[in-house]
């Protein structure tokens, strides 16, 4: 009898002891990376791409580079609070370091050694050449400093218990940098990298799984509208087989469809980044997603006439 | 008998009111049908896929000012969760927060009034486009829902 219970509490401790390393916040090395010169028109095209604004900007005003946060982001999980990206020193960012910003983006851990959990994209942002992510830092913090911290977030139990996030990362984060297709064009690979890094549209263009991860194999094909009502379109030439790649590059500039229609939801927030890209960054994302591969994605539900 | 036909017109009463509901709903995708045409047919200008061709930009103009002035009594109380086939549903935030839809039908209306008379050519077709494209849009992103 003692024996088994000495051998069900040793087993919790392997558990616990596993459950623990599996769960640690894992960062770059920090030490002989070369100091970094900052581009910033370089890091604007990538705050631009990133569409940090469209949470990150305080909402209900015009400005979208006042980066203090606040937008309400809702999810299955409970609602997340963008938090203050402003360089505000003591309730934005304006102390962080190249190595602070650099895990924050790339590995989704805080300064102090947390998880975030994904609702900020950073499984994303893991693609971006580190030399943009430095570029965007010093850009940001040529931006107006915006005082006040925002809320927590509201979600429930378990979700709540940051250091679960280390177990969803170990599944769903592939910690592998972003390598184009070497046979495709220069413009195809600057598409494809603004497309899975900053741009992070499959973040919203994928279905995903009970506890939110990505189904990878339906990447880009849509799925029900994590933030609530509605549907997000399958965005693979399944569905986008008649739009050519100027279509996509006049879409992503000015909200509007081919067929004349306009954007709605929370493209429309997109849209506002992506119309500040220049003309051959649109070009070339337009060219990757024109050049997506049929994928079916989950089926939208039918609705019924009438009520 | 006289209770019968009271209860009877009722019924019927209530049917109707639900299918001018309907009707309403079915009158804004009709609009917003038109209205997509329209703006396709300047974006095509924009893009130089046609020529630019004034009658058409005025008979665009002349649409949207007519949708401006319809839209604010096409969503009565009544039609709120009617919901019928096609891309996208109204969004309840269109009966929510009434004020909020007003304020941005009128801002459409006022766009819409100040691009007239100053679209002539193509650069001034290119110049004004996207503060319409921005007001369809703008409220397209609070009160439409898309459905698949």
């Amino acid at each position: 009898m003692q024996r088994t219970i000495l051998l069900a509490l040793l087993a919790a401790v392997a558990a616990a002891g596993i459950y623990w390393w599996l769960s640690a916040p894992g960062v770059a090395a920090v030490g002989n990376a070369p100091a970094h010169v900052p581009d910033l028109a370089n890091g604007e095209v990538m705050f631009n791409a990133g569409g940090c604004a469209s949470c990150h900007a305080v909402p209900n005003q015009p400005d979208r580079l006042r980066l203090g946060g606040g937008v309400a982001i809702k999810s299955p999980f409970g609602t997340f609070y963008a938090p203050n990206i402003s360089p505000d020193p003591n309730d934005g960012i304006g102390k962080w370091t190249d190595a602070d910003f650099v895990n924050a983006v790339m590995h989704g851990v805080s300064p102090s050694g947390q998880h975030y959990f994904p609702a900020f994209p950073y499984t994303s942002y893991q693609h971006a050449r580190r030399e943009d992510v430095l570029d965007l830092l010093a850009y940001l913090k040529t931006l107006p400093a915006v005082a006040g911290k925002v809320r927590d977030h509201d979600v429930g139990f378990p979700f709540n218990i940051r250091r679960n996030l280390g177990i969803w990362k170990s599944l769903f984060l592939d910690d592998k940098p972003f390598v184009a297709d070497g046979s495709k064009s220069p413009q195809w690979k600057r598409g494809a990298y603004l497309v899975n890094s900053f741009g992070h549209c499959a973040e919203c263009h994928s279905p995903r799984n009970a506890l939110g991860g990505m189904i990878a194999g339906q990447r880009f094909a849509g799925g029900p509208n994590p933030e609530g009502e509605g549907w997000v379109p399958n965005i693979t030439q399944k569905r986008l087989g008649e739009w050519s790649a100027k279509d996509l590059a006049y879409f992503l500039k000015t909200g509007e469809l081919p067929d004349g229609d306009s954007v709605g939801g929370a493209m429309t927030r997109v849209i506002k980044n992506t119309s500040q890209l220049s003309d051959e960054d649109l070009a070339a994302m337009a060219e990757y997603v024109k050049a997506l591969p049929p994928v079916d994605g989950p089926t939208p539900p039918k609705r019924k006439q009438g009520s | 008998m006289k209770r019968v036909l009271v209860v009877g017109g009722a019924l019927l009463l209530g049917m109707g009111a639900v299918w001018a509901d309907r009707d309403s709903i079915k009158e804004v995708q009709t609009l917003m049908k038109g209205n997509g045409k329209n703006a396709g047919a300047m974006s095509a200008m924009v893009k130089g896929e046609k020529p630019y061709d004034q009658a058409t930009v005025n008979s665009a103009l002349a649409q949207f000012e007519d949708t401006a002035k319809k839209l604010p009594n096409l969503f009565p109380a009544s039609a709120k969760g009617v919901k019928l086939d096609g891309d996208y549903s109204t969004s309840p935030k269109v009966w929510e927060d009434k004020a909020g839809f007003d304020t941005k039908i009128a801002s459409f209306a006022k766009v819409v009034g100040d691009a007239k008379g100053k679209i002539k050519d193509i650069d001034s077709l290119k110049a004004n486009m996207p503060a319409i494209g921005k007001e369809c849009g703008g409220c397209h992103e609070t009160y439409r829902v898309k459905n698949g």
